[in-house]
């Protein structure tokens, strides 16, 4: 019988390591990656960890708003689709925080579930904001399918004030803790703008195959002041 | 795809006859660097995070039959079926045949270097599947007949013109101006869309494969890539071995290195962890998800002095900072990986033979191994090969006879001195009056483009020994 | 070396110092060498000029062909290790010696080839950083000046601010940077010749960012790249002079620059 290829390329990866390295047990790898330890983040635009991560939305080529609360950010989310479609039309996943918001109240009609081709916008309960890069997680299931971020025009994002972290690394800690072993999702998603694309002429142009708009709506109690700021600083550092 | 870069300096003539091409790459050339350097600057401390990652990177490389099993259990778990693939051929009939197990016949691509390498999509026209590639740029040279003439940017050598007049041609759609890059862009949309509802297999590649909970990372702006993981019923990750790290921190160092480097963001719109097929609390989804590991010489590479190039993440800054690349293009080095990581890839992919001008297309002025975010000694990979094809007799025996005499002089140094001694002077007297010689013989070289500056008069050693100074020995 | 110690005592800030002239400057422009060698005598060093010295064998070494690299370089090492500096008037020469040589060898070869390159430096910076030239006594260079950076003196001995630093000093003049001056100008040694129509549009590249910079005086720390500078400046007819920055800050230069004719 010919050898498989499995076989035959993990017969030339041992040979290629040598003898020091199958000698190696498990254990021992697994603490020499360990004393490796993980990578130093980048420097925050800013201190305030939430002004940050607006000040990196923006850089993103994304917008954002405030909402102090859930009721709010109904408006919020009412008064955009307003804006730019004349419709109170929304697609969201079956995501609890999302079904319990008082949507009636603006006038909105989500329809939940996965979102489908000609869907103007879809809405996304992020798990997590990252300020390191100005970036938002979702990860696919009912509460968010993985297409509801990629067909819409717009792709509306609510994330809590308190779920905006500095890193990449302490997103990932969140996440594992939120994810224990076994329940680990299709998909993770890390969204940091619009889909976009600079291959015509190297000219940036927003839409490429998904959402020609990014909007973050940061829910809790931040002043109006701090995403000033932020739009200062990315005014100040540019793309 | 065919190779061809055994005409390199054919191509690289043909590439600097055309000026408005030209323009374009010293544009890219000019402004690429300046946007990797200002994200670098803004990172902080870049240089630990590359050295970090160097420091990852060589364990894993060490221990990889341990993380390449512990990927596949994990994988294996996660509800995909891992394939191994030993050469292209093998990566192609795999796909091939998942494709006509489920009656397929249209598939979506995103952008995969590794299927260039194996030349996939022609595999695929072959059995007669439709094949469409939806990243923009790899749209827009497959309708063209072309190859990528850049890893990040593969139809960046073309101008929004030829595009329009490309899409024109290609897409029947009636009168309408397209005269804006928008334009282009919008059409695109518009008709890789229904591609994308319309598959019925997605193919993607992979920026890593992580050991640690067997799933994929895919980096694009486009989100081109995840609509192929989302959509279709059937997912392929078509990746090669040296993808792989631990863990999802070190996918995240990675990631950060190699977007800053390609194009100075932060992190791209997506960045996106694929583990498998649809779970029970999934809506949407790939019922069935492949991953196939190809090899295709990586393992013979890795037990090789060239080891190092495995660790290229394919970010494309050695190509926008290299001056060779920047003046000449993609196109000229004949085959999927052009600039320096391209010039040693190349070689040891397919053979020496077939590309021995790309180990020369090199001045070792070191901008790419300085800006590598892998931190690949690229000039150094270069000048081996270059040993290689020396020793193997592959460069002209004309260089090495040349070569071999001038080292002998050079082991004579009385004579060598003797000789020049005289020769200078000589050609001093030709350039008098110029200063310069428009020809000289044997040199023609150097005097097809340049004029040979005429040297002084005497040698520096005879006109110092002259004076009584030279040291004869130390004492 | 048996009574180093009075010498020492002696001479106190005198050192030692080898020049090893590099075979372009020997052959095309001795007065690289002459110059070298004044300033390195300016600077309070006792220059000695070592007999026999050829090339460091770059060429061999850059084309693959090791093996004839290999007798060279031993020769070099022995010829230059009783010195206590060695200083050389070309940025790639010198990373030769002190990035490459150590690579071509194992063992005892390796220690000595480290050895040497622990006291070997190129010429500005050896000017700048051990042995620092006095304040001149002359009139300011009267001229418009702007810099290559040869990329091995860039990128292999951090050679940047100390030639600017030495003009400014010496000369008063302040260089007017050219744009992409960190880009490499074709030489590349041999890829010159193996590559001449890519080779010359660097050399365009380069000569067009000097003529853009308003520049009349183009120097440069390495011959290669100027001898490639001032072979395509003469073939398109610039007008732009050419010299190895040792030519001027020895004295205001009499002779032609690189590829010009008599004056
Ligand atoms: S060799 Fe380095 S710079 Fe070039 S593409 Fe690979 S990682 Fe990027």
């Amino acid at each position: 019988m010919a050898e498989s290829p499995r076989s035959e390329i993990m017969a030339r990866l041992r040979a290629a390591a040598g003898a020091s390295a199958s000698a190696t047990t498990p254990e021992q790898i697994a603490r020499e990656l360990a004393a490796l330890g993980f990578a130093s983040a980048a420097v925050l635009p800013a201190a305030d960890t939430c002004i940050a991560f607006m000040a990196n939305v923006l850089a993103n080529k994304g917008s954002v708003e405030l909402a102090a609360d859930r009721a709010e950010a109904v408006r919020v989310v009412g008064r955009y689709l307003y804006n730019r479609f004349r419709t109170h039309k929304l697609v969201a996943g079956n995501d609890p925080r999302i079904a319990a918001m008082p949507w009636r109240d603006a006038g909105v009609l989500p329809r939940f579930g996965a979102a489908e081709n000609g869907d103007g916008a879809a809405l996304s309960y992020a798990r997590l904001g990252v300020a390191e890069t100005g970036a938002v997680v979702t990860w696919t299931g009912r509460a968010n399918p993985g297409r509801n971020n990629l067909l819409p025009e717009d792709h509306l994002v609510l994330i809590n004030r308190e779920d905006v972290v500095a890193t990449l690394e302490d997103a990932w800690l969140r996440i594992r803790q939120e994810l224990p072993a076994g329940s680990w999702p299709r998909g993770i998603n890390f969204i940091a703008g619009p889909s976009s694309t600079a291959d015509v002429e190297a000219q940036l142009v927003m839409g490429a195959h998904g959402p020609r708009r990014w909007h973050v709506i940061l829910v809790g109690a931040t002043p109006a002041e701090a995403l000033a700021e932020a739009k200062v600083l990315t005014a100040a550092t540019g793309p | 795809m065919k190779i061809t870069s055994d005409h390199f300096l054919e191509h690289a003539d043909a590439a600097l006859a055309d000026p408005d091409k030209a323009q374009r790459r010293d544009l890219l050339g000019l402004f690429m660097p300046l946007a990797r350097d200002a994200a670098a600057a803004r990172y902080g401390d870049f240089e630990a995070l590359r050295v970090h990652l160097k420091q990852v990177r060589r364990h894993t490389m060490e221990h990889l039959e341990h993380y390449l099993t512990r990927f596949e259990e994990e994988a294996l778990r996660n509800g995909n079926q891992v394939h191994f693939a030993a050469t292209p051929e093998q990566l192609n009939s795999t796909v091939l045949s998942i494709c006509q197990d489920h009656g397929a016949r249209r598939v979506a691509k995103g952008k995969s270097m590794v299927t260039e390498e194996t030349a996939l999509n022609d595999h695929l026209q072959q059995a007669g599947l439709d094949v469409i590639e939806t990243d923009l740029g790899e749209y827009i040279i497959q309708q063209a007949g072309e190859t990528p003439s850049h890893i990040v940017g593969p139809a960046l050598h073309k101008s929004l013109a030829e595009i329009r007049q490309l899409f024109l041609d290609r897409h029947d759609l009636g009168e309408r101006p397209l005269e804006q890059v928008a334009d282009i862009v919008a059409e695109a949309r518009g008709i890789l869309r229904e591609q994308f509802l319309q598959a019925e297999v997605g193919i993607i590649g992979a920026n890593a494969l992580v050991a640690e909970n067997g799933s994929t990372m895919l980096v694009t702006n486009e989100g081109n890539g995840d609509l192929c993981a989302n959509l279709p019923p059937v997912l392929i990750v078509c990746t090669t071995l040296e993808r792989i790290l631990p863990r999802v921190e070190d996918a995240m160092a990675l990631q950060r290195l190699l977007v800053r480097s390609a194009t100075g963001q932060p992190q791209t719109s997506y960045t996106s962890f694929y583990s498998g097929p649809q779970r029970d609390d999934d809506v949407d989804g790939p019922l069935e998800t492949h991953i196939i590991l190809l090899d295709n010489k990586r393992t013979d590479i890795l037990a090789s002095d060239y080891s190092e190039i495995l660790d290229c993440i394919r970010c494309g800054a050695c190509l926008n900072h290299c001056p060779i690349y920047v003046g000449v293009g993609g196109h000229a080095y004949g085959w999927v990986y052009p600039g320096p990581m391209g010039s040693v890839l190349t070689p040891l992919l397919t053979s020496l033979e077939q590309s021995n001008d790309l180990p020369n297309a090199c001045t070792s002025c070191g901008r790419c191994a300085e800006i590598c975010p892998a931190n690949i000694p690229l000039p150094d990979l270069l000048r081996d090969l270059r040993q290689e094809e020396s020793q193997r007799q592959l460069n002209s025996p004309r260089w090495r006879r040349g070569l071999r005499v001038h080292a002998w002089f050079l082991r004579h140094p009385a004579l060598y001195q003797r000789l020049s001694g005289w020769l200078m002077p000589v050609l001093a007297w030709l350039g008098k009056r110029r200063g310069s010689l428009r020809t000289l013989p044997f040199a023609a070289g150097w005097t097809g483009t340049r004029d040979f500056p005429a040297p002084e008069g005497g040698t520096f050693m005879r006109q110092y020994r002259k004076r009584g100074k030279v040291r004869r020995r130390r004492g | 070396m048996d009574n180093l110690k009075p010498k020492r005592k002696r001479t106190r800030a005198r050192r030692d110092v080898a020049l090893m002239v590099t075979c372009l400057a020997d052959l095309m422009r001795p007065s690289v060498g002459f110059a070298a060698v004044r300033l390195l005598e300016r600077a309070g060093c006792r220059v000695s000029v070592p007999d026999r010295q050829t090339c460091c064998g770059q060429p061999a070494y850059n084309s693959g062909d090791v093996n004839a690299a290999v007798p060279v370089a031993q020769a070099v090492i022995e010829l230059f290790e009783p010195y206590d500096y060695v200083v050389i008037p070309s940025g790639s020469c010198a990373g030769m010696l002190c990035q490459h040589y150590p690579a071509l060898f194992e063992g005892e070869w390796r220690e000595r080839a480290l050895a040497l390159a622990a006291k070997t430096w190129e010429l500005t910076r050896f000017l700048t950083e051990v042995a620092p030239l006095p304040s001149p006594k002359r009139r300011p260079l009267d001229a418009a000046v702007t810099y290559h950076d040869g990329c091995a003196g860039l990128r292999e001995m951090e050679v940047k601010q100390q030639p600017r630093q030495l003009l400014l000093q010496q000369c008063g003049v302040e260089v007017k940077e050219l744009a992409q001056t960190e880009v490499c100008c074709g030489f590349g040694g041999t890829f010159c010749t193996k590559m001449p129509a890519i080779s010359s549009k660097m050399a365009d590249d380069k000569l067009d960012n000097a003529v853009a910079s308003g520049a009349r005086l183009l120097l440069g720390g390495d011959l290669g790249c100027l001898l490639q500078l001032a072979g395509r400046a003469r073939r398109r007819g610039l007008e732009l002079e050419v010299r190895h920055v040792a030519e001027v800050l020895a004295g205001t230069p009499t002779g032609p620059g690189i590829g010009d004719p008599r004056r």
